[in-house]
């Protein structure tokens, strides 16, 4: 049962990062998109309960598009589109593009502290705001740039933050492949240090443990993934925040066209909010994940070592496949 | 609670690429003529796309002078390469004749157009890469399968017929709607589409079906 429990878990894992490196992936497409607005942020065939956020999707973008138009009249009228932008942000961050599977498998690859996570996701959201308002913003209010060269624009954005993606998923694939090697060679013993035990079967504190003392051992979520570094911690930032959001402009470029792009740039900053807690709680989800699969793993810490070192070295491969294939995509695109 | 969190988690993850993917960014209104060659046959589709406010002020960026909306011959340039990346979409129109699929060639007379509030409009003919006899049933939907541009019918007199021969006559396929207006509960149709793999585009698009005695 607990072992049906534990793969279950570290499954899930692997799965997760999969689905969201493939939904993210599915934007490496070869074609430019006609209508494309920055990056390609196109979802592929819809389904599953896609119909309910695309209805949600439509009412707030239809919703934005009248509270800026309300703020032109009406210069106090700030709230509605502070709300619309925030609502937007939250569910648009479903969609691919927003970082989330970049995010996930750092989180699931490295990281096993709860508050960093969140931290790590409302930085990208927020970078990834200032990256639209920065185009929108430079771009047009100073160069009177067109659409063609603010989709130019962010499409070198974009390709610098595939490098970043790749490059960071190179950096883990190095790490954790070590970190599994030395998992598969090294001595049971040696590898699993008294603390990395915890034991709740006996208060002798003379207890000493060990792979053969006869009852359950846990690892301790903390080691696993240890090393941080706020390099990698920053590099996933840029990698997951770097490549502006389509909505983000549109919202931008209309606000300007209304003369109110100050007001577009307040709301911009709120819908990076909104995006935060979707990126945010995708990122919990893959903390308590990994949490949760250590507490169940309780036969042997070797071997869940082994398999932890795997599904990090697993989540690793992705990020590294993901930032190459969206690279490849996008000289395809832009060939 | 330990049982209990690997259900959890399995639900997560089904939910999440669900969840995830369509995305709309861009609305479109489509307004449609069938042409037709003197013979009589239907010769292609001539589209009028209509984009949104928020795309629109996104598209006119830096462009017209004084506050004008810019001119047709402005907005050559971008009219050039929109038609040009169409192709790689199927100029997100497919087409049926006689229940087999009919290809166009490349647009003609393609321009975009600004009006005073400043929304804009792609004009262009999709001729069919070989003309077919309007006697069997010819059809086209329009939408995008990428859900990146939302595409719908314009409300009022969405198809016209050109130079048609006379008894001819459109109608359009509605597709049944996700959310049904008066219960507001999701339709049948809806759960038909939970089922992995389906073509959401495809069931959401209406059909134009021309017919000719
Ligand atoms: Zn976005
Ligand atoms: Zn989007």
């Amino acid at each position: 049962m607990l072992r049906f429990a534990r793969n279950d878990a570290l499954l899930f894992l692997v799965t997760a990062a999969a689905l969201l490196i493939l939904q993210d992936a599915a934007l490496a497409q070869a074609a430019r998109h006609p209508f494309a607005v920055g990056p390609a942020e196109s979802g592929g065939a819809a389904t599953g309960f896609a119909g309910l956020i695309l209805a949600w999707q439509s009412k707030f973008q239809l919703q934005l598009q009248s509270a800026v138009r309300a703020l032109k009249t009406d210069g106090g009228a700030f709230f509605p589109l502070a709300a619309a932008s925030f609502a937007y942000g939250v569910f648009h961050a479903a969609g691919p593009g927003h970082g989330k599977a970049v995010l996930a498998s750092y989180m699931i690859a490295n990281e096993t502290a709860l508050k960093r996570g969140l931290l790590l996701a409302a930085l990208a959201a927020l970078l990834q705001g200032s990256v639209a308002i920065a185009i929108v913003g430079v771009a047009a209010v100073a160069f009177s740039a067109t659409a063609r060269q603010m989709t130019d624009a962010a499409g070198y954005v974009e390709a610098a933050s595939y490098l970043v993606i790749a490059a960071l998923g190179a950096r883990l694939v190095y790490v954790k492949g070590r970190a599994l090697l030395d998992a598969l060679r090294e001595p049971a013993l040696a590898l699993a240090p008294a603390r990395a035990f915890a034991c709740d079967w006996t208060d002798d504190p003379t207890h000493v443990h060990g792979p053969d003392c006869g009852h359950a051992h846990m690892v301790d979520p903390a080691t696993l993934g240890a090393g941080f570094r706020w390099g990698d911690a920053l590099a996933t930032v840029l990698a997951a925040g770097l490549r502006p959001c389509s909505g983000a402009l549109l919202v931008l470029a209309f606000a300007l066209s209304q003369g109110v792009f100050l007001a577009g740039a307040g709301a911009i900053v709120l819908m990076s909010a909104g995006t935060a807690i979707t990126t945010g709680a995708l990122a919990a989800t893959a903390v308590f994940a990994k949490d949760a699969a250590a507490r169940l793993t309780q036969k042997s810490a070797r071997r869940a070592t082994t398999i932890f070192r795997g599904a990090e070295l697993a989540a690793a491969l992705l990020v590294l496949a993901l930032g190459v294939a969206m690279l490849v995509g996008w000289l395809a695109r832009s060939s | 609670m330990r049982p209990r969190l690997p259900g959890i988690i399995v639900i997560l993850a089904l939910l999440v690429p669900g969840f995830a993917k369509a995305h709309p960014h861009v609305w479109v209104v489509v307004r449609s003529e069938i042409a037709f060659t003197p013979d009589g046959k239907v010769r292609g589709v001539r589209h009028a796309w209509t984009f949104d406010e928020m795309y629109s002020a996104f598209a006119l960026q830096g462009l017209g002078k004084d506050g004008k909306p810019p001119t047709r011959e402005e907005l050559a340039p971008i009219a050039k390469v929109n038609a040009e990346s169409l192709a790689e979409f199927d100029y997100f129109t497919f087409a049926k004749h006689d229940n087999a699929k009919a290809a166009f060639g490349p647009p003609e007379d393609v321009y975009l157009e600004a009006d005073d509030k400043k929304i804009v409009t792609m004009h262009f003919l999709l001729p069919l890469e070989t003309p077919v006899s309007a006697r069997k049933p010819f059809s086209f939907q329009v939408y995008d399968p990428t859900y990146f541009v939302a595409f719908d019918f314009e409300k009022q007199d969405p198809i016209a017929l050109a130079a048609a021969p006379s008894g001819c006559s459109t109608s359009l396929v509605q597709p049944k709607p996700l959310l049904s207006a008066e219960t507001q509960k999701l339709s049948e149709a809806f759960f038909s589409n939970m089922s992995p793999g389906a073509d959401f585009g495809i069931k959401l698009a209406t059909r134009v079906v021309v017919a000719c005695p």
